[in-house]
């Protein structure tokens, strides 16, 4: 198709959606609640994995060793857990800086009584592994391999909140793609119904455009037009919404829910969500309008 | 120009509605078709345009067998033909001129081609200050003019004109037969259907007579028989 021709049927679809202005508002308000519900399921998403990835990497499994293991033995299980697939990182923590970190905690402000213990160290045993797997699912089957070696005293494990959180990602994955699923069906409906109301109210422009020799291509093109028009400006309202609300939204939840306020630190950046949530929330509606003009237009149009 | 060889059409009921036809017409002819309602004229007129295929037989028009035509061929060979109904069938929501400019863009022509073709065919039918109106501004006349004047913006080899005068008073007429012939003049072959009489008897040009179907006439600067 010639420049000049995809501008004027480019034209032709804007004045499509203008003549069916109705339709076109229904189909677009239609597409708009959809992709703003994707939107808010798609951020909430992309919010939970980002917590799960930041609590990934600060929970480690710690590894304790059987009393009177050498410190060749000790070396010789951190070759072996490294082996172990799915183990991201491991970090060899001593006695003494055991002891360090712990009378730092424990006897901030009073470091006189943590003097008393260094000629005796009572974590003298307690040197460990802090070991890192590359996901948390893993982490169980990690766990079990590194108690099966040997002179491995104790495993601790403290991933519970993460669990919970991947469990409750998992669930609200599959309720968004539920939901979204039966919005896009709607949304391919109203299209496909917007498009076909056009066609039947041009019936009499199409009979002459293939009297005069038009193209396949050519007729069908400002339905197709219409369609991807209709999908884009559903997606650009509603992303455009979000873009502005976002902050006070997430300002506002956790002003009013105390509980959240202590994972407002892993909460990702704004401009994180819309990197992601705008080329995908675009793609969508422009790609279900094509998909709803195409359909319509195959099953109205046979030129 | 075309060339029908033992042309029949049938439809699901009855007997053909066109039956058996064989036909010759010469590049720049003018030729009249004529008969009652019924008698196979608009058939022919959608077989030539290809918008119906014969039950049997062949028809060529401008050297392209339609029968073997492919479906993404038919657009080439429908702006070889121009075509004027008589219900003139504009776009009532844009002016003459976008009505005009319209038959170029769904062809695909350069929008400074338009520009310069457009005013040059209003010109011809007598539409050039009215380019600006729309179809419910003119009268029946000059609705037909702008009609006409998309079906040859193109250049067409074949011009063919399903009663174009069905909806017109004798003077406006008498003008489209006068346009149309001045369209055969520069080379254009024109094939009108019609039941006007007196435009058939006035021109003396060649008239085919239809009836149920076949060809009950064919004669060189004929007159109108009532079928």
């Amino acid at each position: 198709m010639r420049p000049s021709s995809l501008f004027y049927n480019i034209k032709q679809g804007f004045k499509n959606i203008w003549r069916n202005r109705m339709f076109s508002m229904a189909s677009i308000a239609t597409m708009a609640a959809c992709i703003f519900l994707f939107s808010i399921f798609f951020s909430i998403l992309i919010n939970v994995n980002y917590m799960i990835r930041t609590l990934e990497e600060e929970v480690g499994v710690s590894v304790l060793f059987d009393v009177g293991t050498t410190d060749e033995r000790i070396k010789e299980i951190g070759a072996e857990i490294e082996k172990i697939e799915h183990v991201s990182d491991i970090a060899y923590t001593s006695p003494e800086e055991a002891w360090e970190q712990f009378s730092n905690e424990y006897f901030e402000g009073n470091e006189e009584f943590a003097e008393s213990f260094r000629a005796d160290n009572p974590l003298a045993d307690s040197a460990s592994y802090t070991v890192h797997v590359d996901e948390i699912e893993n982490q169980d089957e990690v766990v079990a391999k590194i108690e099966a070696i040997e002179n491995v005293r104790q495993v601790n494990q403290s991933a519970n909140a993460v669990k919970t959180l991947t469990a409750f990602n998992t669930l609200m994955t599959y309720g968004s793609i539920a939901i979204i699923a039966i919005l896009l069906v709607v949304a391919v409906f109203l299209i496909s119904n917007t498009v076909s109301i056009g066609i039947s109210v041009r019936r009499h422009e199409i009979a002459i455009m293939k009297y005069i020799g038009a193209t396949d291509a050519f007729v069908r093109a400002p339905f197709i037009v219409e369609g991807i028009l209709l999908g884009a400006i559903g997606a650009v309202l509603p992303l455009t919404v979000m873009y502005f609300a976002y902050d006070r939204l997430v300002g506002a939840l956790l002003s009013r829910f105390d509980i959240l306020s202590t994972i407002a630190s892993s909460l990702p950046d704004t401009m994180v969500v819309f990197r992601t949530l705008v080329p995908v929330g675009l793609l969508l509606g422009v790609g279900i309008g094509l998909f709803g003009s195409i359909i319509t237009v195959r099953k109205h149009l046979s030129v | 120009m075309i060339d029908l060889d033992h042309v029949s059409k049938s439809y699901e009921k009855g007997q053909p509605a066109v039956n058996d036809i064989t036909l010759h017409v010469n590049k720049g002819e003018f030729v009249f078709v004529v008969g009652e309602s019924g008698s196979g004229k608009s058939t022919l007129i959608k077989l030539l345009l290809h918008e119906l295929a014969p039950t049997s037989g062949q028809i060529t028009v401008n050297d392209h067998v339609l029968s073997t035509l492919r479906h993404k061929d038919i657009p080439k060979y429908r702006r070889e033909i121009g075509v004027v109904f008589q219900d003139f069938r504009l776009l009532n929501d844009r002016n003459v001129y976008e009505n005009v400019a319209f038959a170029q863009h769904v062809v695909e022509i350069p929008g400074r081609k338009i520009k310069k073709r457009v005013p040059e065919v209003l010109q011809m039918v007598g539409l050039a200050e009215k380019y600006r109106s729309l179809p419910r501004q003119l009268s029946g006349g000059e609705q037909q003019r702008v009609a006409v004047a998309r079906a040859i913006v193109n250049r067409p080899a074949l011009l063919l004109a399903d009663e174009p005068t069905g909806n017109l008073d004798p003077r406006n007429s008498l003008d489209i037969m006068n346009l149309l012939q001045k369209i055969n003049d520069n080379g254009t072959t024109v094939l009108v259907v019609t039941h006007n009489r007196e435009l058939v008897d006035m021109f003396h040009k060649r008239v085919i007579t239809m009836r149920r179907g076949i060809i009950a006439s064919d004669v060189e600067e004929g007159k109108y028989h009532e079928a």
